[in-house]
């Protein structure tokens, strides 16, 4: 079945449709959801809303995009949504916490020991320390940096998914790679791992 | 011409991801083989961009699909367990909300008003008490010093 057949027959209710086209995206859209959010369950549970999102609403999909970049669009922004979410979660959490007395956890990085010979926990902090910094960047320039890195899209294809110009594109890139240097270089200079 | 250190950190990740022009990558490569400390932490980032190549593409839960069928089939089922009772939506449910709020109001005025003669016992028992606390009009501070 190609593109405009599945989305034909999931206009017309087609089950089958719907299968394939969850088969056919779901590693895309995790894919895409975990860059964003680090985390796999989480990043399940976001895709799974992307497609309960689309069976809802594949109606009013008029295909003037291709339906990978409706799905990249749907998964960023569901999990922007989740970011946000999560922050106040956080916030809320933490005037929870003062105000139960509760001692507040310092960073982990800051107090790292850098003579730890376990490789596998290096690599754990250095994915945490990443995860980090890519948090750390501006909405934009984290959903064009993610959609490249994770998904290998081109600019092309990232400037469609975020409705900007190429150039634009490009540009959040540099920066997001500017940033996130200059955040690494930060932390290897305190000797977070 | 030989390459700063700070010059190198601001263009490491350009360096590693080869975007740089082939004259400024030889630079690098250069500066890189003679400085230790550059060395060291130019292989620190590239160990951390390393990280992003291991996430890609994370493996699927098999029953990806079973899960998001049981959400869909959840969803519909309790929206048409909403939409099958109007009645109790449009009818039973003000009205159960009206008798709370009624029910409040009243017990809120029951509680609020005075308390009526009959049953202020604590007020007649307290005027008996005062007479025997004065005892100055019965005995006066010149009797008592008399004794």
């Amino acid at each position: 079945m190609n593109e405009s057949e599945i989305i034909q027959k999931l206009k017309q209710g087609n089950e089958k449709a719907f299968r394939e086209l969850v088969e056919k995206y779901q590693g895309m859209v995790v894919n895409t959801c975990f860059g964003m959010v680090h985390n796999t369950e989480d990043s399940e549970d976001i895709a799974q809303e992307v497609f309960i999102e689309v069976y809802r609403s594949i109606e009013n999909f008029r295909a003037d995009s291709k339906l990978s970049t409706w799905l990249y669009r749907i998964a960023v922004n569901r999990s922007l949504n989740f970011i946000r979410d999560n922050k106040r979660k956080k916030w809320a959490q933490s005037i929870e916490d003062v105000l139960k007395g509760k001692k507040v956890q310092l960073n982990k990085f800051e107090s790292g020991n850098s003579q730890n010979p376990d490789s596998k926990l290096e690599d754990k902090q250095r994915a945490e320390m990443l995860h980090q910094a890519i948090d750390s960047l501006s909405e934009n320039q984290r959903i064009a940096f993610t959609l490249n890195k994770y998904e290998d899209l081109s600019y092309k294809e990232i400037s469609e998914v975020m409705e900007l110009t190429v150039s634009s594109v490009e540009s959040l890139i540099h920066r997001a790679k500017i940033n996130l240097q200059k955040k690494l270089f930060k932390c290897y200079k305190k000797k977070c791992i | 011409m030989v390459m700063k250190c700070k010059t190198l950190h601001k263009k490491i990740i350009f360096f590693l991801e080869e975007e740089l022009p082939a004259d400024e990558m030889e630079q690098m490569k250069y500066h890189l083989s003679v400085c230790n400390d550059c060395n060291a932490f130019a292989e620190e980032m590239a160990k951390m961009l390393a990280v992003l190549q291991t996430e890609k593409a994370p493996s699927v839960n098999p029953f990806f699909y079973t899960r998001l069928k049981a959400k869909i089939e959840n969803l519909s089922n309790s929206k048409i367990r909403y939409n099958k009772n109007p009645f109790f939506v449009k009818i039973l449910q003000p009205a159960l909300f009206s008798v709370l709020l009624i029910a409040g109001i009243y017990s809120g005025i029951k509680i609020g008003q005075p308390i009526s003669d009959r049953t202020s016992y604590y007020v007649d028992s307290e005027q008996e008490i005062i007479p025997y606390l004065n005892e100055m009009k019965n005995e006066t501070i010149e009797l008592f010093l008399m004794e």
